[in-house]
């Protein structure tokens, strides 16, 4: 895997603006920017910030219309940074089982 | 978790001492909704709205803020119009939506509830609350002033 795309996406997921981006993005499907800035929460000019990062970490991709531009998400990113997160699963799973032996 | 971009509702509700029509008119008319439209700070000229208040009728204006220019559009169709009593917008079918309902309370007076839900983690939903609040304080600012009672036309 790739560490510099982690990083990036990491990075990218580091922000709770973006995280609300990308919730925006799984809930309609598809947004331009001035669907995203949400009346009197982001302005357009930090949306269309925002959408560098993400763009950049691989978790968006825009249409290629100049004037729209609409973003939708996209899967691999989150898929690595999931498979990332994944090898750690044993652990929490034994932490989880062995706090549930304490607790029994 | 309040730290979560998780879908939280804004709920807000106003009572203007103004007639129904009056608060509608403050929604549906171009020249009234610039001069309210954003939180303090804010401006929106009167050149990009549209309002086509009809289902399916684009609602679009540009608001600008003093300081630094940087913009927050609304850029949606209405889905129900239903004056004076009913208004709902928003983007694309299934998407976020904002509703506004009036309700006559007599004497005069008209009770406004906004519903509406973003995608936020506590601090962008407590801004979007902030925001709208200041911009309905506005709204209050630029209806008619009600008649003192028994004075003449």
């Amino acid at each position: 895997m790739n560490t510099d795309q982690l990083t990036l996406t990491f990075a990218a997921l580091a922000d709770p603006t973006r995280r609300a981006i990308l919730a925006e993005l799984r809930h309609n499907g598809e947004a331009t920017v001035n669907e995203l800035a949400a009346p009197f929460t982001i302005t357009v000019q930090a949306v269309s910030k925002h959408l560098k990062v993400l763009e950049r970490a691989g978790l968006i991709v825009r249409g290629r219309s100049a004037q729209l531009r609409p973003s939708r998400l996209q899967g691999e990113a989150l898929k690595d940074a999931a498979d990332w997160l994944a090898d750690y699963r044993g652990f929490w799973e034994e932490s989880f089982d062995r706090l549930g032996e304490q607790l029994a | 978790m309040s730290g979560t971009a998780e879908l939280r509702d804004i709920i807000i509700t106003r009572t203007y001492d103004a007639p129904r029509a009056e608060v509608w008119k403050a929604w549906t008319e171009p020249a009234r909704i610039a001069a309210w439209w954003g939180k303090r700070g804010w401006r929106t000229p009167v050149e990009s709205v549209t309002l086509d208040v009809r289902p399916g009728g684009v609602f679009r204006l540009n608001s600008i803020a003093d300081a630094d220019g940087s913009e927050m559009p609304v850029d949606t169709i209405y889905h129900e119009v239903v004056p004076p009593e009913r208004l709902s917008f928003g983007g694309q079918p299934g998407g976020r939506r904002a509703t506004v309902t009036f309700r006559d309370l007599g004497g005069g007076r008209t009770e406004m509830t906004f519903t509406s839900s973003i995608h936020a983690d506590a601090e962008l939903h407590a801004r979007a609350l902030g925001g709208l609040t200041s911009a309905f304080d506005r709204l209050a600012e630029q209806l008619p002033r009600p008649r003192p009672e028994g004075t003449f036309r």
